[in-house]
């Protein structure tokens, strides 16, 4: 927390209130993306604190499974015999 | 048998997305013998309805066509899930923790052991939203669509479940923000 400034234009709440979607790279607003970008940036706590749900999100990410090669070429044929088979 | 125009679309739009469709499948059903049922029944599903698509957003489209092939799947299997529409994508079991993790390389074991902690202790509906943002890399707009939830309550449980997550780590003492750096533990 910066007390008396705001980086970015934005305050530390209204950073931490928009964050989780920043990381989702789900803010519209392109103006409003960069000044969260430059908040992170010159302040600490909100960047320690985006650098986290970066971390939880990549541990997450990592879960996804192997998909069993032998599933997929089985959907692909699948799908090939679509186009013989489909009335 | 579709037009040759049809045949293309199905091969450009339908075919790249194969890979998330089964991902979702998997998200949705916990089950692989199932998921890749239920992308079958979205292909075939797709197949025929191309000539009608527009080509525009494939994903999306695709989705709404799994959507609706799961609702139907779970109708005959468990008409009674039908009474919560929270409920309709339909959890036929709850197998996630199946142990298949052994292979997985992982660059900080402590973080990823109790992230993964934390996920399964996640209540079901939260589990959900991240398999399928986190995971298999959907939209908010794609995850409310296949769940037949609005964004807000997508955006409301994913967000709740990375704190959830989040205050795990904390009470089990992992600075993730530190720990996650590479190489190094």
């Amino acid at each position: 927390m910066i007390f008396g400034k705001k980086p970015g234009g934005i305050s530390c709440r209204q950073v931490a209130k928009d964050l989780q979607t920043f990381l989702d790279e789900e803010t519209d607003d392109e103006s409003r993306r960069h000044r969260i970008a430059e908040h992170l940036e010159a302040c600490r706590d909100c960047g320690l604190e985006a650098d986290t749900y970066r971390a939880i999100k990549g541990a997450l990410a990592q879960r996804a499974p192997e998909i069993d090669p032998a599933t997929m070429e089985r959907l692909r044929a699948f799908s090939a015999d679509l186009s013989d088979d489909t009335p | 048998m579709q037009t040759g125009a049809g045949e293309q679309a199905f091969q450009n739009y339908v075919l790249p997305e194969l890979d998330v469709l089964y991902r979702v499948a998997f998200s949705i059903t916990r089950n692989n013998a199932d998921a890749e049922d239920l992308v079958q029944d979205t292909l075939l599903r797709a197949y025929r309805a191309i000539d009608r698509f527009d080509g525009r957003h494939p994903r999306a489209w695709l989705l709404t066509i799994m959507r609706n092939a799961q609702i139907n799947r779970v109708r005959r299997k468990r008409p009674e899930l039908l009474r919560d529409p929270d409920t309709t994508m339909g959890r036929v079991a709850d197998e996630s923790a199946d142990g298949e993790g052994a292979d997985r390389r992982l660059l900080d074991r402590t973080l990823d052991a109790a992230v993964e902690t934390a996920y399964l202790d996640l209540p079901e509906k939260f589990r959900e939203v991240i398999d399928l943002v986190d995971l298999s890399g959907l939209s908010y707009l794609e995850t409310a669509d296949i769940l037949d939830v609005p964004v807000g309550t997508i955006m409301s449980r994913l967000h709740r479940a990375r704190k959830r997550v989040r205050d795990h780590l904390e009470s089990v003492g992992i600075d993730a923000a530190t720990t996650a750096a590479p190489e190094d533990q």
